[in-house]
């Protein structure tokens, strides 16, 4: 019985505290701040009308991250969005973390309506002449907080080239423009520079280098036309152009293909310096005839011209030794009976019953070649000599060896 | 006499002398051996590359309709991996508030904005456990000299955790836009510019379907001899085979098995074992049993850095068996409650919702449950799931108790309980353990109370296990005993008494 005041009063403690529980959980936050959209480095705060609890905080995210920020409490409570998060332009979402049903907003902020730099990317650096090839410019526009400005902003991407100077407006979208600028017939160097609000990026310029190179024609420089095996013929090609008769850039390698009247080939090659490419070839010690064609492997080539070369040494005198061991060749005379310079070859073949023994190779000396036979090498026996020089032969039979 | 004893002396003499020379030899060569191993001589150089998938969340490309210069698949990868990494960074920057990494995937003036971020959280002692979940990406232009790009990132799925003073003060779900401005500095993708465009609190409305369960008389299965190790090396379709056999003729009617997520290979999940998984169905259907799949067996980490790649390994899995006739639905985990104090519940219960939302997402068609370790955990998530599941190892007189208020708080939702059983375990470890007659018992009291309710149950398990791996129970021997012994059959392959209300 003496319980029952005890329970009374514990009921009524539990109420109590009851009540005081639902009255903190109905602390009520209202947000006075109106605007909801700012520009970017504006100072943004958010101010709630509130009973009850004071101790919250507001969670705050940006594009870049994310942030908890506590109130300034007076009569509100006031949370400023630091400066790191409202400079930044885009969507910033904030709620109010309580005990109380969900508070939660966004803020969206514009970026500045000032330019502060133009950040412009330009590529390919250079691109061919013709019109087809062109060069993108890309430009950013931001503003002093580094935020993109917005969608529609006026871009004039402007260029010069030799008379020609253009300017072309672009608008921004998802924070770019960009412009394709296509090359000219003639080659050269633009130069491009962007604006937007009135400022101005630096200069840039992009090389328009000539297209690729058309068909050209060769000709042939020497000194005489005798096939004396020791002069030089130079060849060379027209001025190799692009077909808007840009002159090709230097460094253009060609080949010229030389084929004798056997059908052999060989190669001699040059590169272009202001379109006109120049290869050297020594002459042929024989008569001969010479079909030539320059290439640019796989895009051009020239016509074929064809060459003659006369013979130069015309007969010459063979003298044995009396053992006839020493063979001595010449003298060896030129076209106006001059000496021939040294270095023509003259082959000599030994064949002894009908087979073949030994070629021996020597080069001339003041108009003669002289050949050292060997006992050893060529022992006792009769031997067939063929001796040939600039494409003449003279043979002696049964040249005997003791 | 003396003469004798003298030898005797000097033979012991000898002998400790030569003993003692062993032993000093011995230590020598064993200090000297031990000295001479170490690392292999080839990775002096470490010139092996390691790459570990660490983030992949969803990514959808919008087919391509970009403006400048057309795209190349590699280049576009390449995009997509640097821009992930950037996500990645930042998370981690965010996580352990450094700024570690963050220089080589943004550009030095938009790297500042989230060096003042971290400063101003470490300031306040906050940091923040991020992932995001899904991207999808719009390439809106490729410059030219391939060195700009710009993107569009739509509806990225944002989930954080904030934590001030190590307390977890908020949970962050957002779905965001991003547009996206990158170059190409040293090789990598940087960001250069990146703006939120539109954003708004994002929540999944669950759309369960209570209708997807029905008349569940099931068994947690393993083999007997690879408990816990049922698609290793030692996987043999015909004691499977023959296992399931004895299931179905017993009157069951579905088994439960699991999917451990290490063994399976994380996110890169093995083929060889989802064909065994697959093989394990279809033996199944072969004896038009049901199966529910257990997923992230012994997985434990749940951070929420590691969520995406949890996210992979179930659409690996579940793309391979949502087809498949015997799939009964999807358990998500076994047990996780019991992950409450090591990991937070709170963060267990985030990873298990997201994950409830990705497997819905995935397959559609199949139920969803959680393999909650008790009665009093059963209400958790219980209106994301299609039906709710609990473990029962607790005295069968307050099943229908707790079975039956758990069923009023949950309504229509069907509960199965997917675990129960009793371990016949009476030996050294504990004498006073259950005999073969008591578990018989209990599984007969039990069969009649799910009979007379109509509960849906599975029942743990067919086999008593010769071997049960440290993992399942730890080492303790009294632990591992008693879980050897839960089976329906013993180890010699001989019908316990408890066989007879397997089902019935």
């Amino acid at each position: 019985m003496s319980l029952k005041p005890f329970y009374i009063s514990l009921i009524t403690i539990v109420l109590i505290f009851t009540c005081l529980n639902i009255k903190e959980d109905k602390s009520r936050y209202t947000l006075v701040t109106k605007t909801k959209v700012y520009n970017a480095g504006d100072i943004i705060t958010l101010e709630f009308d509130f009973n009850g609890d004071s101790d919250v905080i507001l969670y705050c995210s940006n594009t870049y991250g994310s942030l908890i920020l506590k109130p300034e409490i007076g009569n509100t409570l006031k949370f400023v969005i630091p400066e790191i998060l409202s400079i930044k332009s885009g969507i910033l979402n904030w709620e109010l973390l309580s005990d109380s049903e969900l508070n939660s907003g966004q803020i969206k902020i514009h970026p500045k309506n000032e330019i502060s730099e133009i950040e412009t990317y330009i590529g390919p650096p250079s691109i061919e002449a013709g019109g087809n090839d062109y060069t993108m410019v890309v430009a950013l526009p931001t503003d002093k907080l580094d935020n993109p400005l917005i969608d529609g902003t006026k871009v004039s991407v402007k260029h010069q080239f030799l008379e020609i100077e253009e300017r072309d407006m672009i608008s921004t979208k998802h924070g770019y423009g960009y412009k394709n600028l296509y090359s000219y017939q003639k080659s050269g160097r633009m130069l491009i520079n962007t604006e937007c609000l009135g400022l101005n990026s630096k200069e840039f310029d992009i090389n328009i280098v000539p297209a690729i190179p058309t068909n050209f024609t060769i000709s042939t420089d020497r000194v005489h036309n005798y096939a004396d095996g020791n002069q030089i013929t130079t060849f060379r090609t027209s001025t190799i152009k692009d077909r808007y008769n840009n002159i090709v850039s230097d460094g253009t390698f060609v080949s010229f293909f030389i084929t004798n009247k056997d059908g052999y080939k060989t190669e001699t090659s040059g590169a272009t310096i202001n379109g006109v490419a120049t290869a050297k070839v020594l002459h042929p010690d024989r008569a001969e005839e010479w079909d030539v064609k320059a290439y640019i492997e796989g895009i051009a080539n020239s016509d074929i011209i064809t060459i003659s070369y006369e013979k130069a040494i015309t007969d010459f005198k063979v003298s044995f030794s009396k053992n006839n061991r020493t063979v001595t060749v010449g003298p060896l005379q030129s076209f106006m009976n001059q000496y021939i310079p040294n270095g023509l070859n003259v082959t000599l073949k030994l064949f002894k019953k009908g087979n073949f023994e030994d070629k021996i190779t020597a080069q001339s000396v003041d108009g003669f070649a002289t050949f050292k036979l060997k006992k050893d090498r060529f022992p006792k026996g009769y031997y067939t000599i063929e001796i040939e020089v600039a494409g003449i032969k003279k043979s002696f039979t049964k040249i005997s060896y003791e | 006499m003396s003469n004798v004893n003298k030898n005797i002396l000097r033979g012991i003499i000898l002998l400790s002398y030569v003993l003692i020379i062993a032993v000093v030899v011995y230590g020598i060569a064993a200090i000297f051996s031990y000295l001479n191993t170490g690392a292999d001589r080839s990775t002096i150089l470490h010139a092996e590359v390691k790459q570990v998938e660490h983030y992949s969340p969803e990514i959808n490309w919008a087919p391509l309709a970009n403006e400048g210069r057309l795209m190349d698949k590699e280049n576009l990868k390449a995009i997509e991996e640097d821009y992930l990494d950037a996500w990645y960074v930042r998370h981690i920057a965010y996580m352990n508030n450094s700024m570690d990494g963050v220089s080589d995937f943004y550009t030095e003036s938009a790297r500042v904005n989230i060096s003042n971020i971290i400063s101003t959280n470490s300031k306040n002692n906050t940091y923040i456990e991020a992932t995001t979940l899904a991207h999808n990406l719009i390439l809106e232009f490729f410059s030219e000299d391939g060195q700009l790009a710009v993107i569009t990132d739509n509806n990225v799925i944002e989930y954080k955790r904030i934590f001030n003073a190590e307390k977890l003060v908020a949970e962050v779900n957002e779905k965001s836009t991003y547009k996206v401005t990158l170059l190409l500095e040293d090789g990598f993708w940087r960001i250069r510019h990146l703006v939120r465009v539109k954003s708004e609190n994002y929540a999944i409305n669950p759309d369960t379907n209570q209708n997807l369960v029905s008349e569940i008389k099931g068994i947690n299965y393993y083999p007997q001899n690879t408990p816990w190790d049922m698609y290793g090396d030692s996987f043999n379709e015909n004691i499977i085979n023959k296992d399931l056999e004895i299931i179905r003729n017993a009157g069951l009617n579905s088994i439960r098995i699991f999917v451990p997520y290490k063994s399976f290979g994380k996110s890169n999940v093995s083929k060889d074992k989802l064909e065994k998984l697959i093989k394990v169905l279809d033996i199944a259907q072969s004896h038009n049993l049901k199966v529910l799949i257990t997923l992230f067996d012994f997985y434990g980490d749940y951070s929420v850095i590691d969520w995406t790649l949890t996210q992979q390994h179930a659409k690996s899995i579940i793309h391979a068996l949502k087809s498949h006739k015997a799939l009964l639905g999807w358990d998500i985990k076994n047990e996780p409650d019991l992950d409450f104090d090591n990991r937070t519940e709170s963060l267990v219960l985030a990873w298990l919702d997201k994950m409830i939302d990705y497997v819905r997402l995935q397959d559609s068609n199949h139920p969803i449950t959680i393999g909650w370790s008790k009665t009093e955990s059963a209400e958790l998530l219980a209106d994301k799931l299609d039906f709710v599941s609990y473990h029962y190892y607790d005295n069968e007189d307050k099943l229908l108790e707790k079975y039956k208020g758990l069923k009023v708080k949950l309504k229509e939702k069907p509960v199965v309980i997917s675990e129960y059983g009793m371990s016949s375990y009476n030996g050294l470890w504990n004498p006073f353990g259950h005999s073969d007659k008591d578990q018989a018992e209990y599984h007969e009291s039990m069969q009649a109370i799910f009979s007379e309710n109509e509960i849906q149950f599975m029942s743990w398990t067919l086999y008593d296990f010769p071997k049960i791996p440290k993992e399942v129970v730890g080492r303790l021997p009294w632990r591992k005993n008693a879980q050897k012994h839960y089976g329906f059959i013993d180890e010699n392959g001989v019908k316990k008494p408890s066989f007879n209300f397997i089902s019935k």
